[in-house]
């Protein structure tokens, strides 16, 4: 008896050894991230801090188990067979996670070139996963402790429990009415506090356990999200957001020139004579700048764009410009967040084609006389 | 004991009653001309009383504070008669309250209609207006409190505790978003500017959908679900924690309509978490009325009363977590001025609002007339016609939401913005069609409440007072053995009335008092100078047609944004922003900086007809601008009330600023005809063109020295 007692204790500790050693690499792993500067990263600090605390939560939480265990070795005795089925659940529950980490640090290692708050994406996911699989590990090992805790009491109600006819309900239906803790009608008299209003009564029934907890980690988040943007200053602010989005626009922007060939400014800037260039941009005029300029482009709020004279210069570089940069104290827009350089090259051509249309009722002329030849006269 | 004999006031429930029908009926009315004039511009009429800038505030007072507003006394007028087994304090008291209720609601409309508006969403009312609401809300509040005071119930129940933290904290937030200085018998600027208004206004509108549109009905249903279901509450807990809760925690939620914008970001990320910490004391409601129902899920299939109860209390549920997730910065990004933000607040509107309102009606109205229902078939068809058109208003309107946010931030491969922003807007006015149409169909389902309604009081007989019987409340509340913790509270309305005010007031000064006082949160910019007075005047006239409805003023620190409009907004140049004006929502697109973007010929033709200068435009016409001459016998008045507020104009400008604005005015006439166009200097369009070329170009000015 007392030999069998000894073995099932040590399985237990052996149990528990083999959790923390299964923790302690990945706890060595969590302190050395790759760059050592990242240590310094409030948000790796934050993560590390809250892997140490649960880490010490598992510690104590195996403790208890041990002496949870030693108070009801007897029954662990008895009834042999189902710890080690719980022992052999323990390890699988601890190698599939460990699996799944190990599936997952080659996959975040190849796209590390992002950041997660200053954070490079592998150090961020390998604390991550340090994090869940903590969590794991406590939830088995709540787990364990409950049947212990519960095994007693579970025995001396078992045979009340099976005088009861138990109702069949749907699975969802159970577990349901188990979270909220929902009791029978048969119950309701107990709880009924006595109140009358009016002829309604009052219940007392128990806080719903998923709202009560659900209310606290709200808490947490807040706490956490407060720590984050003004304590720890680990994640970007709104106006630092905004930089953050236009150095990549900005990049994304110049290997996309690079790439298509649409590299065009007022300086290199050809006329174009493919009809479709010329629809493309008359597309866009008729839309857009007929508003100001009509669309035949015999002009109303802005200049006739059909006849000699040109208030900014004629040729294709200067419309160009007009075009990308405006007059903005004239009431020309800038265009050049709105369209590309193609399309300003296509609106521009679109202007230089419709030259001498003479359409009905222009504006009368503006600017100085420009010719083809011979330029500004 | 001697059993008292009394009677219940069923007169001024009944008069609650009718008068949320009526509006009801009218302010949904309105709420659909708006949702046509969005799709139609024809439907503004080239009316001012009709154009959309002023049917939408008479829209949202009237189902607020008309509808849902009446709603509230209805309920509370019924219940907490019932629940203090008493009659209400004095019948004068409530008739003075019906009436003046009455009274302010025709008044708004009134002013609404005329364009007398303070330019606040949800305070719209003028200052007259608004002492005549404080006076009734104390009317009110006497009579409430006189009634706790004479009861014969010893303690108070859960409803009354929401009816007491509605009373104080709308008190409180009425009073306090309402301070303004009158340049007129009936005009007035904000005490309060730019970014610091802008907090003080959406604490008040985020605590006025608190406050006036879940608390007080939170209450009504802690009464009207256990009465119609028979069941007993089911947890006296969960009614004390997340009442405290919800009272502590969202009242400090009102920066979370102001994400992204000019306002600090420490307050900023206490509008987030506080949302966030939100959800649970939400549920918590819900939770408790649903759970209320369980046992009695048999009784919700037959009767109609209970099946408006459950979606109701279930869009309550919907509403309250999706606003807390559209309190997270990444959500807001996309959420914020799109049409989300008005699917959001009819799921709560139509669903939680609009349906109790309903359930409480077909429940009421029977017992009132001491009959049953007319049509409990009837009543069944308007449940299911009334769910379809919440679907059907709601779904096209997060589609719209979507689609245009995620248009708004599309970008070429060259780092162009792809969509023009009136593309984004024609490509949603499909789901504008839809949306009226689910309307419409809602619209229909009250109709039938309406004759279902009307037979039913024809064919019963009416219970002016209602006989009741009850033993006196004794001096001294008699305890036996332990008692909760909380129910030395319920004993004691007034004690309850000062917690509640400690709970709520707290969330408002940690928010507000810095914002005032340290300099650091609205950095000064030497360039912002105080409007001309023709800029002053056009900006009235701006205000006055509420294009703030339609239009921001705030360029929010996004690449999308900063492209299509410029520089994004700083908090410093809103100082002399006597009331802000960044608005909510982006039918058309933010004018932060519009000033010098177009020549003033370009805004002349587009104010008489935008399509003529953006085609597919749904903007309406503004006709009367072109006629209407500029008011500047109240010139001194503004630059006066100006003054007083801090703003700093030279001394004794009030006495020179119409030479100034005419002169002003002249110079934008003789540009004005460079352009072929002819028009008077004092025509109303000419102080709005001057205001329009002025806005947001102060910090230009900075950056071109």
């Amino acid at each position: 008896m007392k030999k069998s007692i000894i073995t099932s204790l040590s399985g237990l500790k052996w149990k528990v050894i083999i959790i923390t050693t299964l923790l302690s690499p990945l706890g060595v792993f969590a302190a050395g991230p790759p760059k050592p500067s990242e240590l310094h990263n409030p948000l790796a600090i934050v993560l590390l801090i809250i892997i140490i605390a649960l880490l010490l939560v598992i510690a104590l939480l195996a403790n208890i188990i041990i002496g949870a265990a030693k108070i009801n070795i007897l029954r662990l005795v008895e009834d042999k067979s189902k710890t080690a089925t719980k022992v052999v659940t323990i390890l699988l529950l601890c190698f599939i996670s460990s699996y799944t980490f190990a599936a997952d640090a080659p996959a975040v290692a190849t796209t590390a070139d992002t950041t997660i708050a200053g954070l490079s994406n592998t150090s961020f996911y390998v604390l991550l996963s340090v994090i869940f699989l903590e969590i794991i590990i406590l939830l088995a090992l709540l787990y364990n402790l409950r049947l212990l805790l519960t095994k007693e009491k579970a025995a001396l109600q078992s045979a009340e429990l099976a005088e009861q006819p138990v109702a069949k309900k749907g699975s969802f239906i159970q577990w349901w009415n188990k979270i909220n803790g929902f009791r029978s009608a048969k119950e309701e008299a107990a709880i009924d506090l006595g109140h009358d209003y009016d002829g309604i009564r009052e219940l007392d029934n128990k806080l719903p356990g998923w709202w009560l907890y659900g209310f606290y980690a709200c808490i947490v988040f807040a706490g956490i999200y407060l720590y984050r943007y003004h304590v720890a200053h680990s994640a970007p602010l709104s106006h630092e957001e905004l930089q953050i989005s236009l150095d990549k626009a900005e990049a994304e922007k110049q290997a996309n020139l690079k790439k298509a060939g649409n590299n065009i400014d007022e300086n290199t800037v050809k006329l174009l004579k493919d009809p479709a260039d010329i629809a493309a941009g008359k597309a866009i005029f008729t839309t857009i700048c007929a508003a100001c300029h009509r669309p035949d482009g015999g002009g109303i709020v802005g200049p006739n764009l059909t006849d000699d004279y040109w208030l900014h210069g004629g040729s294709i570089k200067d419309i160009f410009k007009t075009i990308k940069y405006g007059w903005p104290d004239k009431g020309m827009q800038s265009w050049k967040d709105n369209y590309s350089p193609k399309q300003i090259a296509q609106i521009a051509s679109y202007i230089k084609s419709i030259h001498g249309t003479n359409p009905p009722n222009p504006k009368e002329p503006q600017g100085t006389l420009y010719t083809e030849s011979g330029g500004d006269k | 004991m001697q059993v008292e004999k009394f009677y219940y006031d069923n007169r001024i429930v009944k008069m609650f009653g009718y008068a949320t029908v009526l509006w009801g009926v009218v302010g949904m009315l309105a709420g659909l001309l708006a949702a046509v004039q969005i799709y139609f511009p024809a439907a503004n009429f080239n009316l001012p009383y009709t154009t959309f800038g002023r049917v939408r505030p008479v829209h949202t007072n009237a189902v607020i504070f008309a509808f849902v507003g009446n709603g509230i006394f209805m309920g509370v007028y019924y219940s907490l008669q019932r629940l203090c087994k008493a009659r209400m304090f004095s019948d004068v008291l409530s008739k003075l309250h019906f009436w003046g209720w009455q009274l302010i609601i025709v008044l708004a409309a009134v002013t609404l209609l005329s364009g007398y508006t303070t330019g606040k969403e949800y305070a719209e009312l003028e200052w007259p207006i608004d002492i005549l609401i404080t006076i009734v809300w104390v009317i009110f509040g006497i009579n409430l409190f006189g009634t706790l005071v004479k009861r014969r119930e010893s303690h108070i129940y859960v409803a009354i505790w929401f009816y007491i933290a509605t009373w104080v904290t709308v008190a409180m937030l009425h009073i306090v978003n309402s301070v303004e200085i009158p340049f007129s018998w009936i005009k007035s600027y904000s005490f309060y500017a730019g970014v610091q208004d802008a907090l003080v206004q959406w604490w008040y509108g985020h605590n006025a959908v608190a406050f006036f549109l879940t608390t007080p009905y939170l209450g009504i249903m802690y009464y009207f679900i256990p009465k119609a279901s028979g069941r007993p509450v089911y947890s006296y807990r969960l009614s004390i924690i997340h009442f405290w809760a919800l009272i502590f925690i969202y009242i400090w939620a009102g920066p979370h309509h102001l994400l992204y914008t000019a306002l600090p970001d420490w307050a900023q990320s206490l509008g987030t978490v506080f949302s966030i910490m939100l959800i649970a004391p939400s549920w918590g409601g819900m939770l408790n009325g649903l759970f209320t129902l369980r046992g009695a899920w048999d009784k919700v299939r037959e009767d109609p009363v209970l099946k408006f109860m459950v979606v109701a209390v279930t869009c309550y549920g919907m509403a309250t977590f999706e606003g807390p997730m559209l309190s997270l910065k990444s959500v807001n990004a996309i959420s914020h001025f799109t049409d989300w933000t008005i699917a959001h607040v009819h799921v709560g509107a139509l669903g939680w609002n609009g349906f109790l309102t309903f359930g409480m009606l077909y429940y009421l109205t029977p017992k009132l007339f001491n009959t049953s229902l007319y049509s409990k078939k009837l009543a069944t068809n308007h449940f299911w016609i009334g769910t379809i058109g919440i679907v059907l208003y709601a779904v096209p309107m997060y589609w719209a939401g979507f689609t245009q946010a995620e248009m708004w931030k599309q970008f070429t491969d060259e780092g162009q913005i792809k969509y023009q922003f009136l593309e984004t807007v024609t490509h949603i006015i499909p789901m504008y069609i839809t949306r009226s149409i689910g309307g419409l169909l809602y619209f229909i389902g009250v109709i039938l409440m309406v004759f279902n309604l009307g037979k039913t009081i024809a064919a019963g007989s009416f219970i002016g007072d209602e006989a009741a019987e009850a033993a006196p409340l004794l001096a001294k509340t008699e305890t036996h053995g332990k008692q909760y913790w909380h129910r030395w509270i319920e004993a004691r309305p007034i004690q309850m009335l000062i917690f509640s005010l400690v709970a709520v007031a707290i969330g408002g000064i940690i928010e507000m008092v810095p914002t005032f006082l340290i300099k650091s949160n609205i950095p000064t910019i030497a360039s912002v100078k105080p409007y001309t007075p023709l800029e002053l005047q056009g900006r009235d006239i701006y205000v006055r047609e509420g294009c703030y409805l339609c239009h921001s003023q705030m360029v929010r620190p996004f690449r999308d944004e900063v492209a299509r409009y410029g520089e994004y907004s700083k908090a410093g140049e809103f100082v002399y922003d006597h009331p802000f004006q960044w608005g909510s929502k982006r039918t058309g697109p933010d004018l932060a900086r519009i000033g010098g973007k177009y020549p003033g010929s370009w805004h002349y033709n587009h104010m008489w007809d935008p399509r003529s200068m953006s085609p597919g435009s749904i903007m309406p016409n503004y006709h009367w601008l072109f006629d209407n001459k500029i008011d500047t016998s109240l010139t001194g008045a503004k630059i006066r009330a100006m003054i007083t507020l801090g703003v700093p104009y030279p001394e004794n400008y009030d006495k020179k600023a119409n030479e100034d604005l005419e002169a002003q005015a002249k110079s934008i006439k003789e540009n004005l005809k460079k352009d072929k166009i002819e028009t008077s200097s004092n025509a109303e369009i000419v102080a709005l063109i001057a205001y329009l070329q002025r806005v947001g170009t102060d910090i230009k000015a900075a950056s071109n020295q």
